[in-house]
């Protein structure tokens, strides 16, 4: 079958774009605002999730044990922790180095340790996590089931640590995903009004194209390129603004976000998928009204 | 080539087209009279499936439309050249704009564009004006334009809509002229007017119609004006009305 190629439709959506330049001049304007704010909330979402999983992987799990354990129950124990999912690391604290480790944190007071007498301090072993088990709900059942392994005196955890990182993560995610989902149905509004008015302002021609036998594809091709191109460019220029802005920060600032998690501005890979993301929500909205004008 | 029976067509209850049925054989040229409100451009609409019919069945090349898919209907209407009464040439392009247009939504090759572009503005006698824009034309013009527009593709079938309504006696001549050659050459034509005098010079078979339904179908020019229309020279335009209560 004869029909034109890409060049084509792109051809006439360029041909489109300028004959409606201030309409889609300020549409790309709209876009960059709201994508300029997806893009601070990504910057400040990754560079709390970079702190978060700082902390994360601070936070330990101590197993005190019992007195008076074999090294053979001591081994078994350690095997039992160390396959249990999620562990990163176990770290055997005997009974000795506790009580250094206390001493030194109560330097200048050491006279309370020893008005003790004899060691209290159990031998312990000391878990970390990796960072996506590191979650209030999966720690506290953990920390239970390790409660009942034999030998095991007591467990303790950051519990409140914990709960704060876990309630932390969810507000990111969630927030994060509703402010998306938000600016997307904006972006898709934006477009859709666009589109639907570069439609009107061809409205004789496409009626006409219809009346001597042009298919859909043909009529909405260079409409879709123009919607996912406006919305692609309201992306970029967002971007462009965003580093512009980030890199003009005072050098004192720069360097502490960056030495606080190594993060620099957005990655590539974010960059590319907010310009492909925008670029097919400029196609959903243009194919909204594209559909509804031909209906 | 158009095959219509018994169909009906309401807009909001009131029947627009009722119980119409007809044959036009290929390579025919037939016109379609009556006065306006008699339902001749909702019957082109039909066939040019710009409308739907509610009742009846409709075959047109072989096909029925009631089963045609929605996006079989582009490919059915480049078998049909279809000239209107305002031309619905697009102004700010020009002559030569306006029948390329045409070509490229059928996917003509580019190369081959320039070539019949020129052609069929030389069979309408339009080629040295193809640089110009619609409004630089006489209503004429404009119509012999839409013309070839409407032939560029080479369809089998020509439908008109009052191609004549806007057009001095002149023009209105040279254009059915036009029609009576595109006929000759093999093209079925359907026309649908009001011009009663063209009609009656042209010796072609006639399809009355008055509100919605078919009075009188196939005499060659031999046929009288409805009761309900007059005609008169006016101004040198040609201009038919209704009298209402005429005998």
């Amino acid at each position: 079958m004869r029909g034109y190629g890409p060049f084509y439709f792109l051809g006439e959506a360029f041909r489109g774009l300028r004959a409606n330049s201030v309409v889609n001049l300020l549409a790309v304007g709209t876009i960059s605002m709201a994508m300029l704010i997806v893009g601070f909330f990504l910057i400040v979402f990754f560079h709390i999730q970079s702190a978060v999983s700082t902390m994360s992987d601070r936070l330990e799990m101590s197993v005190y044990l019992k007195e008076g354990l074999t090294q053979h129950e001591k081994d078994f124990l350690l095997y039992r922790l160390k396959t249990e999912p999620g562990v990163k690391k176990v770290v055997f604290l005997s009974k000795a180095e506790a009580l250094a480790e206390f001493t030194k944190e109560l330097k200048g007071q050491e006279t309370l340790i020893q008005g003790l007498g004899e060691n209290p301090l159990p031998d312990s072993y000391e878990l970390n996590f990796d960072r996506h088990y590191a979650e209030s709900r999966r720690l506290e059942a953990l920390a239970k089931k390790i409660s009942s392994y034999p030998g095991v005196e007591d467990v303790t955890y950051g519990k409140q640590g914990a709960e704060i990182l876990s309630g932390l993560y969810k507000l990111l995610t969630y927030g994060g995903l509703s402010l998306a989902v938000l600016l997307g149905i904006s972006v898709v509004f934006i477009i859709s009004n666009s589109v639907r008015l570069a439609l009107y302002s061809r409205g004789q021609e496409i009626e006409l194209m219809q009346w001597i036998g042009a298919t859909r594809s043909f009529i909405q091709g260079p409409f879709l390129i123009e919607g996912t191109f406006l919305a692609m460019l309201g992306s970029a220029l967002a971007i462009g603004i965003l580093a512009a802005l980030y890199y003009s920060l005072p050098t004192d600032v720069m360097l502490f976000l960056s030495r606080m998690n190594g993060l620099d501005f957005l990655p590539p890979s974010v960059v590319t998928y907010m310009i492909v993301g925008s670029g097919l929500l400029g196609l959903i909205g243009g194919m909204i009204s594209v559909n509804k004008f031909l209906e | 080539m158009i095959q219509l029976y018994r169909v009906t067509k309401y807009y909001e209850g009131v029947p627009a087209l009722n119980d119409v049925s007809f044959i036009v054989n290929k390579g025919e040229f037939a016109f379609v009279t009556g006065p306006s409100g008699a339902g001749k451009t909702t019957l082109l609409k039909i066939i040019f499936c710009v409308e739907r019919a509610d009742e009846g069945q409709i075959i047109i090349q072989g096909q029925n439309t009631f089963r045609l898919k929605p996006s079989s209907i582009p490919y059915l209407r480049r078998n049909m050249g279809f000239v209107f009464q305002d031309y619905k040439l697009l102004l700010h392009k020009s002559i030569f704009e306006n029948i390329a247009l045409a070509l490229k939504v059928v996917g003509t090759p580019y190369g081959d564009i320039e070539r019949r572009a020129y052609q069929v503005l030389k069979k309408v006698g339009m080629e040295n004006k193809r640089h110009l824009v619609p409004p630089k034309l006489s209503g004429g013009e404009q119509q012999k334009v839409a013309v070839a527009r409407a032939l560029v593709n080479e369809p089998q079938m020509l439908l008109a809509d009052e191609p004549t309504g806007n057009l001095d006696p002149e023009s209105a001549h040279e254009v059915f002229g036009l029609f009576r050659d595109i006929n000759m050459k093999g093209t079925t034509v359907l026309v649908a007017t009001h011009d009663w005098e063209t009609v009656k010079k042209m010796q072609r078979r006639i399809i009355t119609m008055e509100r919605g339904m078919v009075t009188d179908d196939g005499s060659k020019g031999a046929a009288k004006p409805h009761p309900r229309i007059s005609t008169k020279q006016s101004g040198g335009v040609n201009e038919t009305r209704l009298i209402e209560g005429e005998p």
